[in-house]
């Protein structure tokens, strides 16, 4: 194996300058976005409704041109990858007339290099689905699992799942998730999955993608981006905490409470403490004119020539 | 409940349909068993007007004349109705159902087959799998059209067979040779049109209602064309169509009618014996049903064209 096609494989999903407009002008629903996804990770795509999220995951999937900019995925273009691509898109779509053999027949039928029926099947069986039974007649949670059998029996390389989880009781979606972790993990999978339920990311993901107004916000490694930050408390301004960049600050009792990017070590007059992966993605939430921050390992590589 | 019962589909000894061609047959299904029921019956129709639902008017011919003709469908009342009984108005009843099936053609295309799938997110669904979008459209376009040329070539076989044995039995005047004119190739060719109609309309427009009311008014308008209705009457009038009576007498010699209507007496007075009609075929068909077939399909080739440059802009094929 060449060293190329080594940095290649390496490289699930790399965007420079993403940019997707639907219509020619209406604002972008994905505005400049540049970053890079090493294969095998399991990344949390998260943001405002409307960021962008579905939009990226589509682009991604080969579903959307983009309107500017070039996108890598699995050292090719999206529609070239599209064997070794699964996408879940928000509404599950299934066909309400087929019952869920002949919808795990559909995926064999299109996916015939690839097909995986057992595994496909276990899914289906761990829900006790009846494989007789029509699309139509399954509840919300019935179908995204059906989806997801769907979705995994094609034994991708890189996984878009678009609020996968949304619809499935506590149970099914641990489950679920812990399928879909072993799998990521066993096959060395990489995963993008959007969610508004970030506690639920924090167990399932090791890298998360903030998306905001159309832009990546913060991207990196969840260990790296949580190392970056610090929640401080203490009496003072917000100015008093230079050089730290703050993300976001308000008033705490007689003091403040401040996320804080930080730039050297805390002042001991600040009471210091790990922001939890919720806390560190309210703040950018709720603030989003914080510069945007991406760790090394995100960053698009500017050298790399695509398409 | 066991992986076999869910993986026991997926090989079976005789080869069926495979990948896109299977997936086309089985969404669409139902409407597969209805276009085929239509043939069936439309074809069922055909040979009872061919065979003993001509008897008796061809009795009343043998008989009478042209007379008995006339009196066969004047009998029944309501000439020219849909509904009417009478052999001359059953005649052209396939006719009519070769239109309703290419209005139906143009629903089903730009409703069922496209639009609908693109609405509710199911095609996306396909080209998420290892099939791209312009491989999609070619199966949803090739399975139907393939479909259609069968179903509808038969039936204008039958239809040619049936004109050739018992045109005869048709009242005269501009029923007959619409109908001659019309029956051909470009029956064939006018529901492949309405294919592309609607796929182009489901395509552009994304979404079922409207795809399948604009599909449905184009070829409403397409079928328009065809019937030679105004606004097209002016400039593509169909021509002429001779007919030949003749009596027969007990020597076999031929005379003209001898207008004797239903009066035995005058007949026998006549020595006629029996009379022959028939319709002379027309140097003017085949000219005419080919260059309305080639406009046809060159304007489905153009519509097809167009569509798989739609998709191609919206998506990543």
């Amino acid at each position: 194996m060449s060293s190329t096609s080594t940095t290649r494989s390496t490289v699930a999903v790399e965007a420079h300058g993403l940019t997707v407009r639907y219509g020619r002008r209406s604002t972008a629903a994905l505005d400049d976005c540049s970053f890079r996804l090493t294969a095998g990770r399991v990344s949390a795509l998260v943001g405002p409704n409307g960021a962008g999220k579905s939009t990226l995951l589509a682009t991604v999937a080969g579903l959307l041109r983009p309107t500017a900019g070039t996108l890598t995925v699995l050292g090719t273009s999206p529609a070239e990858a599209r064997e070794r691509i699964a996408y879940l898109s928000q509404n599950k779509p299934l066909h309400p007339q087929l019952t869920i053999a002949e919808t795990l027949r559909l995926g064999a039928e299109l996916n015939p290099a690839r097909w995986d029926a057992a595994y496909a099947a276990a899914i289906v069986e761990q829900g006790s689905l009846d494989p007789g039974t029509r699309v139509r007649g399954l509840s919300g949670g019935q179908r995204t699992r059906v989806a997801l059998a769907l979705a995994l029996g094609k034994r991708p390389d890189l996984m878009l799942l678009d609020e996968p989880m949304a619809d499935l009781d506590p149970l099914a979606r641990h489950e679920l998730l812990g399928t879909l972790m072993a799998d990521a993990a066993e096959r060395g999978t990489t995963v993008l999955m959007s969610s508004h339920i970030v506690a639920e990311l924090a167990d399932a993901c090791d890298h998360l993608l903030l998306l905001g107004g159309g832009r990546i916000r913060l991207g990196g490694g969840l260990d790296d981006l949580l190392l970056a930050h610090t929640l401080v408390t203490g009496r003072g301004t917000p100015a008093d905490l230079a050089p730290h960049l703050v993300v976001e600050s308000r008033a705490a009792g007689r003091g403040l409470t401040a996320l804080i990017r930080n730039d050297g070590p805390v002042d001991d007059r600040w009471q210091a403490e790990r922001p939890s992966l919720e806390e560190l993605v309210l703040a950018h939430l709720r603030s989003p004119s914080a510069p945007a921050l991406l760790a090394p390992g995100t960053t698009a590589t500017p050298e790399t020539v695509t398409r | 409940m066991s992986a076999s019962t869910l993986t026991s589909p997926l090989r079976r000894a005789l080869p069926g349909p495979r990948g896109l061609v299977w997936t086309v047959l089985r969404l669409h299904r139902t409407a597969l068993w209805i276009w085929t029921g239509f043939v069936v019956l439309a074809a069922g129709l055909l040979l009872w007007l061919y065979g003993p639902g001509a008897a008796h008017t061809q009795h009343l011919l043998d008989t009478f004349g042209y007379a008995g003709v006339q009196e066969d469908a004047w009998t029944a009342g309501t000439i020219g109705s849909p509904f009417s009984g009478a052999y001359n108005d059953l005649f052209y009843d396939p006719a009519s159902l070769l239109n309703i099936a290419s209005f139906a053609v143009a629903v089903f295309a730009g409703g069922s087959l496209i639009a609908r799938e693109l609405e509710n997110g199911t095609a996306r669904l396909a080209w998420t799998q290892s099939v791209t979008p312009a491989r999609w459209l070619a199966a949803k376009l090739a399975v139907p059209a393939l479909f259609i040329t069968v179903g509808t070539g038969l039936l204008v076989a039958l239809y040619r067979m049936l004109w050739s044995a018992h045109s005869n039995l048709l009242l005269a005047g501009i029923g007959p040779r619409a109908l001659y004119f019309s029956v051909g190739p470009a029956t064939v060719a006018a529901p492949l049109l309405g294919l592309a109609v609607g796929v182009l309309a489901g395509l552009v427009l994304r979404r079922t209602l409207p795809a399948l009311a604009v599909a449905g008014i184009a070829q409403s308008a397409v079928i328009a064309f065809r019937a030679n209705s105004w606004p097209f009457q002016g400039s593509y009038q169909q021509p002429e169509l001779s007919v030949r009576s003749r009596a027969i007498t007990s020597t076999g010699a031929r005379i003209p009618d001898p207008g004797c209507y239903e009066s035995r007496a005058c007949l026998a007075r006549h020595d006629v014996v029996g009379f022959t009609r028939e319709y002379l075929p027309s140097p003017d068909y085949w000219p005419r049903q080919l260059l309305e077939t080639g406009v046809l399909l060159a304007a489905a080739a153009i519509l097809v064209a167009v569509a798989f440059g739609v998709l191609r802009r919206t998506s990543t094929s």
